[in-house]
């Protein structure tokens, strides 16, 4: 094969590839504006990043120290079905009239070895876990 | 086969690295720009398109969307899923004040976004509270 004719071909690979690429640009429609306020994100409340930190180490103590019986069978619900925790993840938190939304991703195994991620939302009014969902 | 015997083999290879090209440029753009989108390198905060468009439909009460966008069902639930949206529609007039997508995570096929709502009904009453979507392969099936 002559140089010439490797080059025409290669030249011909690019155009399509940048073509595909603009084709795919013009065409995307991405995500749609959101029509609705947002709220401004705060940084993470350090109360709810005990809970996180308490969860991740597998603290069954801190988390019965920090929680109530109430907020803990909350938590349960949020998280089932995963029984083994392997990741935490702030991913979030917003405040409006008092009440911070503190939101989390965990991840882990199901009690059948299934790789499942969980997300829940810790409510807080002032210094205290009054809700999860 | 289509005359394509008929021309040159140069400008048949040249049709062939054409297309080949542009398929590879498409889907290569379309997985990178899915991925990123995902992870929110570049701003946006990670929200899916499929996470985003649940949540308009769950704000605004559009029960057709939301059978659209959720698990595949029988009828008979689609039926009561509708109907559960008119009568909560009739129950309330419910006016959202901001819907802020908070973040999400993703593993595989499964991806969960969270979202925080404000609402305000129309007897003046005030809510705010989180909403959770678990999405597995673009469909919502799981909203807590």
């Amino acid at each position: 094969m002559s140089n010439a004719r490797a080059a025409v071909i290669l030249a011909t690979f690019l155009g399509g590839l940048l073509s595909g690429t603009v084709i795919y640009a013009v065409t995307d429609k991405g995500t749609e504006a959101n029509p609705y306020a947002s709220l401004p994100r705060l940084e993470e409340p350090a109360v709810t990043a005990e809970i996180a930190r308490a969860i991740a180490a597998d603290d069954a103590r801190a988390l019965s120290n920090q929680l109530d019986m109430e907020v803990l069978q909350q938590l349960k619900t949020a998280i089932e079905p995963l029984a083994d925790i392997r990741s935490m993840k702030f991913v979030g938190a917003v405040e409006s009239k008092g009440r911070v939304l503190a939101a989390y991703v965990a991840g882990g195994r199901t009690e059948d070895g299934t790789d499942i991620l969980r997300g829940f939302v810790l409510t807080l009014t002032g210094d205290q876990i009054v809700g999860v969902n | 086969m289509l005359g394509l015997n008929l021309l040159p083999p140069l400008v048949r290879t040249g049709m062939a690295m054409l297309i080949v090209g542009g398929l590879l440029g498409y889907v290569g753009t379309a997985t990178a720009t899915t991925l990123v989108a995902d992870s929110g390198l570049l701003g946006g905060g990670g929200e899916s398109n499929d996470a985003h468009k649940y949540m308009m439909a769950f704000v605004q009460r559009e029960s057709e969307s939301l059978s659209r966008l959720g698990p595949a069902r029988d009828v008979v639930s689609r039926a009561l899923q509708q109907q559960n949206v008119s009568q909560q529609q009739q129950a309330a007039d419910v006016k959202p004040l901001s819907v802020t997508y908070l973040g999400g995570g993703s593993s595989g096929r499964i991806s969960v976004a969270i979202y925080a709502v404000e609402v305000q009904a129309s007897g003046g009453q005030y809510q705010f509270f989180p909403i959770a979507l678990t999405i597995v392969g673009g469909k919502v099936v799981r909203v807590e």
